[in-house]
């Protein structure tokens, strides 16, 4: 079973890092991903660019709205997530539990759907 | 250019529904969603997408002073949530919108661009 955890942190946070730090934290990221790589759960994982990078799209009334920014001003934002593949949610909330960011941000674990009679993409 | 393309929708009017009904909602979406993964398919290849369960399943852990704590999500408390996500390889930010224009939820919802680091 898939599960998706998604890492919410507050940007100002990271952007206040020094080098030192933000080389230590990726350090920490590295290695959460080396033991759940070894435990044979990570399947996949992804750091996205800042929200100030962000650009959201709505179709209202067939007219496509473009605007710069996150679809919501949070204090806390997506940054990352990671897929594992876990036996069961508890599973997956121990891992989550290592993700670095949990002891700052915070780690949202959700199942991926999975819908047998729909064609995966 | 690697971009993740992020579906937010409000799924509190969805999530209730009885079974059947979702599946009959699902089936009504079905065609504009499978153009999208044509379309998708053509823009890239190897283009990869994550439909995230329901709001009830979500939970959110945090630890402080090594303690671990484990509450009901979704974490962030906006009506709309991610409701799943697409990671393409694309030539730039215009055909990610473009595309992005073309997923069934962003006639409700809000589709976010985000570039993912490498």
């Amino acid at each position: 079973m898939q599960y998706m955890a998604l890492i919410y942190g507050d940007e100002e946070v990271w952007a206040s890092f020094s080098e030192e730090d933000t080389a230590a934290a990726y350090e920490q990221y590295r290695a959460f991903g080396r033991d759940a790589d070894a435990a044979g759960v990570l399947a996949g994982g992804n750091e996205l660019a800042h929200t100030r990078n962000a650009t959201t799209v709505r179709v209202r009334d067939d007219e496509t709205l473009v605007t710069d920014g996150p679809y919501a001003e949070v204090k806390e934002a997506l940054g990352g997530f990671y897929l594992l593949e876990c036996a069961s949610l508890d599973e997956a909330i121990e891992w989550a539990a290592r993700i670095p960011g949990a002891e700052h941000g915070a780690v949202e674990v959700r199942p991926v759907y999975v819908d047998p009679e729909e064609a995966q993409l | 250019m690697n971009y993740a393309l992020l579906i937010y929708g409000d799924d509190s009017a969805w999530v209730d529904l009885p079974d059947e009904e979702k599946m009959a909602l699902r089936a009504d979406e079905m065609p504009q969603w499978n153009s999208l993964f044509e379309e998708l398919g053509k823009a890239d290849p190897n283009v990869t997408g994550k439909e995230l369960d329901g709001r009830y399943t979500a939970r959110v852990v945090q630890v402080r002073d090594g303690e671990r704590i484990v509450t009901d999500g979704p974490f962030a408390e906006t009506k709309e949530i991610l409701g799943g996500v697409f990671l393409t390889d694309l030539p730039d930010l215009d055909e990610a919108i473009r595309l992005a224009a073309l997923i069934p939820a962003a006639k409700h919802g809000s589709i976010e661009i985000r570039p993912v680091l490498q």
